[in-house]
């Protein structure tokens, strides 16, 4: 085995004295010039408490110069190194490899996804950027006498959003996006995430325009809760969560044009009506008559098979008034708030 | 796994796609486990009401489990992944925060209706009858082996996906469907696109867009020759099987892979007739072939 003479193990007091392992990486490389790619696999000494990160670096200093990757603060903070351990999108300097060399596993490492490969594990991040651009990622103050030293914000509009304000722009949340693999316009995880964080902020007057802009082709209703985002982003932003309080964001305004805003409409006036959802409205409901009439032989398709409910004869929970009486009571309460620092966010739980 | 459930269907399961709650019954019964009704329940907003009136659906979610609750279950059992999640969520939301839970409570106090004290756990069949108990009490049930049929797991997002609210196994890896398929003793085949999203929370507003991640699982599933897909979720169960045609169209390729959902495969093993199972409701339609493998039962006279 090669011994690591990496400059950042030495430069760290008693690294030399920690504990050594054996730790075997796959690593997917490509070669911009032949635009061939193939997987390398390298085994290097390092320390137990090693990371991927250090485990690349190792590969780096004693193997192949030519390994490409991204990195800079080491500690999670600047976002940079970003790839996929074992086909997920991860952090490779906050995820350690001992779990990985204790079980006797070999990690795959590969670049990010629904982003071009430069080289190796480097992926172009220009969508990325030109999609965090396109919210407007900064604040537009109100027309009002901004304070001259600083503009105190309550705790209570700050925590509304803290989450959103924790992200670190690594692109992990865009790498397994399974609406942006289908669209690859779609605005994705980090940028909503982003605009959120600025429609949230009790200091800023474009929350109109913003939503409106969020409400059209590849914004918020184009996300298929698939719920990746909320599962790889490393700094627990949340993004999913963001994007349900964007669309609530957009009812509180009357941004209930697009074809998501009225599919999900349907279920808030079933639930009201009859307690389960009235299906039979849901098609026409959300993609309007003509567009359903379009779609007959599907419609009977589904006839044929049971699948159409009778309309006469919608579903009706017992004591659905108290469902009734419950939503007049809600809207009346959300009436007389203001739109900020109103009741917490059910998503908007701190500290997991 | 518990002797007695409060059983939470949701609304797909009661309305199009009764079969799943008709196979469920059926499951159960051979199970030994009594699903106790919830009469008067709403539909759980599926993320839509979440989304739109996140306050209204901390509400009548809460109104969900507080009637669970008074009628002495400590479990909802849950057989679709989107109720099983958003009930979830709400459920932590309303439990690591007494505050919002006093509030809640006494607004469904003004309106006579059930309060929640905090309680109750949301289990999806899936996670009962894959492992301790439930499982053992499976594989005594399954005296059927279902040798010979490759069955490709889709688990759908929302049973996987956030863990910390889920945290049922791996989101990565999840064996759980594997675990049942070979218990039933058929073939489970492994493909990528297993623990993706099939597209049906934006099948109605961005069409295209959905057909782009529901051909995945269908394109995998038949590539690696699976004879049918099985899924925990009626929700994936309509998008894979009843958009399954526009699907086809979409990718120039004709799938026909009938569709199972899990508790009609856990029936088929355990000898349950077609006439609770109900394949007949699918618009992707079982093939002779597939039947066979199924070892259904024919029951002469009665229409499945
Ligand atoms: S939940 Fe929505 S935004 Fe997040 S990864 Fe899935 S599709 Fe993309
Ligand atoms: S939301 Fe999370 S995963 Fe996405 S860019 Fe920000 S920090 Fe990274
Ligand atoms: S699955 Fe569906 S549609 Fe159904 S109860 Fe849950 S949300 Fe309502
Ligand atoms: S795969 Fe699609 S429909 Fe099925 S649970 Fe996930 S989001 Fe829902
Ligand atoms: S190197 Fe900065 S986040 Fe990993």
């Amino acid at each position: 085995m090669t011994e690591i003479k990496n400059a950042h193990f030495t430069t760290l007091k008693g690294a030399y004295d920690t504990e050594k392992m054996d730790a075997t990486l796959r690593v997917r490389r490509y070669d911009p010039e032949t635009k061939k790619s193939r997987f390398d696999t390298f085994t290097v000494t390092i320390p137990v408490t090693a990371s991927v990160l250090d485990a690349l670096d190792a590969i780096k200093d004693i193997h192949d110069g030519s390994l490409s990757y991204r990195k800079s603060c080491r500690m999670a903070v600047c976002g940079s190194c970003g790839m996929r351990v074992d086909g997920g999108a991860a952090l490779a300097c906050k995820t350690p490899m001992k779990k990985f060399v204790d079980a006797g596993h070999t990690i795959t490492v590969s670049p990010m996804g629904n982003l071009p490969v430069i080289k190796d594990l480097v992926v172009d991040m220009a969508p990325f950027w030109q999609k965090i651009r396109a919210v407007k990622p900064y604040l537009d103050t109100l027309d009002v006498d901004v304070p001259a030293k600083e503009w105190r914000v309550a705790p209570e509009d700050g925590d509304l959003i803290h989450k959103e304000s924790l992200c670190i722009l690594c692109g992990c949340c865009v790498s397994e996006c399974n609406s942006m693999e289908s669209d690859p316009e779609f605005l994705g995880p980090a940028a909503l995430a982003k605009a959120y964080r600025f429609i949230g902020d009790s200091r800023d007057k474009d929350t109109r325009e913003r939503l409106r802009d969020l409400n059209g082709a590849h914004g918020i209703w184009d996300c298929t809760r698939c719920y990746f985002c909320n599962q790889r982003c490393p700094k627990h932003v949340d993004p999913r969560d963001a994007i349900a309080k964007l669309g609530a964001e957009s009812f509180k305004e009357g941004f209930t044009r697009d074809e998501g805003a009225k599919h999900a409409k349907v279920f808030v006036d079933s639930t009201y009506k009859g307690g389960y959802l009235r299906e039979t409205e849901l098609v026409p409901k959300t993609i309007g008559p003509i567009n359903a009439i379009k779609d007959i032989p599907f419609a009977l398709q589904l006839a044929r098979a049971g699948k159409i409910p009778n309309p006469l004869s919608p579903h009706k929970a017992k004591d659905n008034d108290e469902v009734k009486r419950l939503w007049k009571l809600l809207e009346k309460e959300a009436k007389g708030q203001p739109r900020r620092a109103t009741a917490k966010h059910p998503d908007a739980v701190q500290g997991d | 796994m518990q002797d007695r459930y409060a059983y939470y269907p949701g609304c797909l399961a009661s309305l199009s796609q009764k079969e799943l709650d008709s196979s469920t019954r059926a499951i159960a019964k051979k199970l030994e486990i009594e699903l106790v009704e919830m009469p008067s329940v709403t539909c759980c907003g599926a993320g839509d009401i979440h989304e739109a009136k996140p306050d209204y659906y901390l509400h009548i979610s809460a109104r969900i489990l507080g009637q669970a609750e008074q009628m002495g279950c400590d479990t909802i059992l849950t057989i679709c992944n989107v109720c099983t999640l958003n009930l979830r969520q709400a459920n932590k939301a309303l439990q690591e925060d007494k505050a919002v839970l006093a509030r809640v409570n006494d607004n469904l106090m003004q309106v006579g209706a059930a309060t929640y004290q905090g309680g109750v756990d949301i289990r999806h069949l899936l996670w009962e009858v894959s492992a301790g108990e439930g499982y053992d009490r499976f594989k005594s049930i399954a005296v059927k082996s279902l040798e010979g049929l490759k069955v490709a797991p889709f688990y759908g997002c929302q049973i996987l996906r956030p863990a910390k609210i889920l945290g049922f196994e791996d989101s990565d890896r999840p064996q759980s469907l594997e675990r049942l398929i070979t218990a039933c003793g058929a073939e489970p085949i492994d493909y990528p696109a297993k623990v993706k999203c099939c597209g049906f929370p934006i099948v109605l507003a961005r069409e295209d867009v959905a057909l782009g991640e529901l051909v995945q699982p269908l394109q995998q599933a038949k590539e690696a020759g699976a004879d049918v897909i099985v899924t925990p979720c009626p929700l994936c169960h309509l998008s894979l099987d009843a958009w399954q045609r526009k699907a086809s169209a979409f990718a120039g390729n004709d799938f026909q892979i009938p569709i199972l959902h899990l508790a009609q495969l856990l029936g088929a093993a355990a000898g349950i007739s077609e006439s609770e199972l109900k394949f007949k409701r699918h618009v992707t339609r079982l093939t002779p072939e597939v039947k066979g493998k199924l070892k259904l039962p024919s029951v002469v006279g009665i229409e499945a």
